[in-house]
């Protein structure tokens, strides 16, 4: 009797006789959303039953939902996918929920850290535990990013036994990584592509054009990536010249590479976004085909290079909010097959969810170099619901008073 | 795209104002000379009763000067700080950072630089058999300083089955460990023993004893294992129970008194850690117990790979919640700086000496409205918080996310990665 009292009156308090109709867990109300799949950016409510998106639409009742989010004044987007992280195997690797998760990034993709050899151990220690979801790029490299003398070894680049990993692992493993190679000629490249060309499967590219390699960014993009195959690290100019050194102009084989389905990839990083660079590239309208982050030990301290700020400094250079997010949602499930299960607020998808606020006021954005561009707006992430729960909450909106919540137990 | 020339322009008009103003305000001797100067700055240095604007100049590492009106042109680089709250670097006497060995624990250096810990006292993520393999694998290669409370249990936090396993609770073995590593290892940890007998607090006790050092206990109150019992006969002065507000711990009666045991036990010197954690802090404890001025000596965030996500318990945050249950700013930085630091016995970490390491905290306190949660996801709600904008490690900005010690990038001349 008294375990159906409290019961009786736990269902009043949370939801008074609306609960027996409550046919949403979470209904978030009266955001901005932006969902570019869907041509969606206005005022909308967006609700979510049993880990999916149930229904995206203008009015949807408060009574039909378990728990309500006043939104208003936010920005209600489908969970970023961060298509360059750094979460095993390299050195500077760190563990994706306390990183993403807090960063409205529902799905990284691991960007070589494993190789043939490690991806096993990369699942059942990264993939498995993690509440992100973890994609990956399996390196060319059959260990995997772990250092100069393995990464220079073209012994270790086995075409074949990549591929199979690849065909094995196809829902977690979505292409090839080559990077960091110090050798001169093309067989890391040709490897991967090679490897990438059995599995059906796009590579990325991490490739040093220093002189003394023997590579130019022109051969790289026109000659040797197939259309699909992602450049990452658009603005170091170490790795592309995508900017003439001397006229300061876009170089014509840039667009040219991008007509044939070559895509370009911010992959910010300690070392890899310049403002003399974006700067440039962003006024003649050459912005990256999608946004993120090469997020790492380094890269999150001094330039902070987690989503909201790549975005923010997207933002500095002109880019429209609604553009940066159909870069850092639609376009990496597109570079990577995953669309339209990912990338979405569609009906009937995984519910994962990022709800921002933009702060207007003076900000810092450092490059590379930590060199400040002051901006006026930032996005942050205030809310991110992975798989349909709440797993980051800065502001506790999903969450009642403490003085209200009688003897509250831990409240879900 | 003419503006790069005018941007060159600039920085050379620039440069020559810099040239002349640094010709005119040369300093005498070049020993005056600084790497850094933090300039005007509220600074709370509890330990030296500092609660004013200060300069601090900073070289080799090193704190050299706290005064009044350093000049600027002494600085190489000059931080402007008038904005600002400039502290000792913060400690967080309880955290998890054994990343490589243990499976709860955060990469220490993003999640404590960023909150201005310059100090992180791992809590038993490794025992008296997996200490130096955290060493070798973590604490070697962190710009956080991170000390260690070495489990009593030999493989540290492995699970139940290990840790309720009295076999693994070697006083001998812990101590000599703790012995060989007194650089790092500031004393026992005893957590989540669930059989209910004093073995695994009485060996942690023991090996303290052995080795000179304290315990930190994470402590279950059982029936014939009483927390009464373990305060006032099992813990010795100096010893510190971590979760003073959690569940399961009768620090309060059925009137929300605080019981008369909790203040004899710190009258003898046992000494009281928040330990936020996924389960540690309830607003429902603290805010009672704070307002009967029970308050905790140390602010720690039992940070791990739940505990930093809902209740979201990082330095800032629990910082914030307890400026929010009603202690004074000054209250807050002394729990994070020279209260941890007197408890480790490092009283040298928690204060800015002249001389000392140069490990700073500049904080921010914004006002707004901002809510937090607590272990129980209930939310209190709060008109400021205490954010970290800049963090110098051993003299090195490794933080700073105003870019308050950074150029302008078109003040910064031509640059390229292009060799």
């Amino acid at each position: 009797m008294k375990l159906i009292a409290a019961v009786m009156i736990a269902l009043s308090a949370t939801a008074g006789v609306a609960l027996c109709q409550a046919r949403y867990d979470l209904l978030l109300k009266r955001g901005h959303v932006i969902d570019p799949a869907n041509q969606i950016d206005g005022v909308m409510d967006v609700a979510i039953a049993a880990g999916k998106i149930a229904r995206v639409a203008a009015d949807i009742p408060a009574a039909e939902a378990k728990k309500v989010v006043d939104a208003i004044g936010l920005f209600v987007t489908p969970g970023l996918i961060d298509l360059h992280a750094h979460v095993f195997g390299y050195s500077g690797s760190i563990f994706p929920d306390d990183t993403a998760l807090t960063a409205c990034t529902t799905t990284v993709v691991d960007a070589g850290g494993s190789g043939w050899r490690t991806f096993d151990e990369m699942q059942k220690r990264i993939i498995k535990p993690s509440s992100t979801r973890v994609l990956a790029l399996i390196n060319i490299v059959g260990h995997g990013m772990i250092g100069g003398k393995y990464e220079d070894d073209v012994t270790d680049m086995d075409s074949a036994k990549t591929a199979a990993k690849i065909i094995e692992n196809r829902a977690e493993i979505v292409g090839i990584k080559t990077a960091h190679f110090g050798g001169s000629g093309w067989t890391a490249i040709d490897r991967a592509i090679e490897a990438g060309k059995i599995a059906k499967v796009p590579i990325m590219v991490d490739d040093k054009i220093f002189t003394n390699t023997g590579r130019t960014s022109r051969e790289k993009l026109m000659d040797k990536m197939r259309p699909g195959d992602m450049h990452t690290h658009v603005f170091n100019d170490r790795q592309l010249e995508v900017i003439d050194r001397f006229t300061g102009k876009l170089q014509p084989y840039v667009t040219e590479a991008r007509k044939r389905g070559v895509l370009f990839d911010l992959g910010h990083g300690a070392g890899s976004f310049l403002w003399p660079v974006a700067t440039k590239a962003m006024a003649q309208g050459f912005a990256p085909d999608t946004i993120s982050t090469d997020l790492h030990s380094s890269s999150i301290m001094t330039v902070e290079s987690d989503m909201p700020n790549c975005i923010s400094k997207m933002m500095c250079l002109g880019m429209k909010l609604q553009d940066a997010i159909l870069r850092s949602t639609v376009n990496p499930a597109k570079a990577i097959s995953k669309f339209p299960e990912m990338g979405t607020l569609s009906a009937g998808q995984i519910a994962d969810v990022a709800v921002f606020t933009s702060r207007t006021g003076v900000f810092a954005y450092k490059d590379a170099w930590a060199k400040k561009m002051l901006g006026t707006q930032k996005l942050e992430c205030v809310l991110t619901v992975r798989n349909g729960q709440t797993v980051y909450d800065r502001d506790a909106r999903t969450f009642p008073e403490w003085t209200k919540a009688g003897a509250y137990e831990v409240i879900p | 795209m003419d503006q790069g020339w005018g941007i060159r322009g600039d920085s050379v008009t620039c440069l020559a104002v810099v040239a002349l103003s640094l010709a005119i305000a040369l300093p005498a001797s070049s020993q005056d000379v600084y790497d850094l100067l933090l300039k005007g700055g509220h600074v709370i240095d509890p330990k030296n009763k500092r609660n004013e604007r200060l300069d601090i100049a900073i070289s080799g590492g090193k704190v050299r000067k706290v005064a009044r009106g350093i000049p600027t042109a002494h600085g190489r680089r000059v931080v402007d700080l008038s904005d600002y709250y400039v502290t000792p670097g913060l400690i967080d006497i309880h955290a998890h950072f054994n990343s490589e060995g243990d499976a709860h624990s955060l990469n220490p250096d993003h999640n404590a630089l960023r909150n201005g810990v310059t100090t992180a006292v791992d809590a038993g993520s490794s025992g008296w058999k997996t200490f130096e393999q955290f060493k070798r694998k973590v604490i070697d290669h962190s710009k956080t300083r991170i000390l260690a409370w070495v489990n009593i249990v030999g493989p540290g936090m492995a699970g139940g089955k290990i840790e309720n396993d009295p076999a693994q609770m070697d006083s001998e073995a812990a101590a000599s460990v703790a012995l060989k590593y007194p650089q790092i290892i500031v004393g026992i940890k005893t957590a989540h023993f669930q059989p209910a007998t004093w073995e695994a607090v009485d060996r942690a006790v023991k090996a303290a004893e052995l080795s000179k050092t304290i315990v930190m206990v994470d402590f279950q109150n059982k029936p014939g294992r009483g927390y009464r019992e373990l305060i006032l006969e099992h813990m010795r002065p100096g010893d510190i129970h971590t979760h003073v507000y959690a569940r399961g711990i009768p620090q309060l009666d059925a009137q929300k008194k605080v019981q008369s045991y909790m203040l004899e036990a710190r009258r003898r010197g046992v000494l009281f850690d928040v330990g936020h954690g996924a389960g540690s802090l309830w607003f429902r404890i603290a805010v009672p117990a704070i307002q009967q001025g029970f308050l905790p000596d140390t602010l720690s965030t039992d940070l791990h790979k739940r505990s930093i996500m809902l209740p979201r318990s990082t330095m800032n945050n629990v910082m914030s919640k307890f400026l929010a249950m009603g202690l004074t700013l000054d209250q807050v930085i002394e729990r994070s700086t020279i209260n941890p630091a007197k408890a480790i016995r490092r009283p040298e970490l928690g204060s800015i000496e002249e001389g000392g390491a140069a490990d700073i905290a500049v904080l921010e306190v914004r006002k707004g409205q901002f809510a937090f949660l607590d272990s129980g996801h209930a939310k209190l709600t709060a008109d400021k918080e205490i954010r970290c904008v800049l963090t110098v490690r051993n003299g090195e900005v490794v933080w700073d996310s105003e870019g308050l010690s950074r150029t302008d990038w078109r003040d910064a001349g031509p640059y390229s990665n292009f060799k």
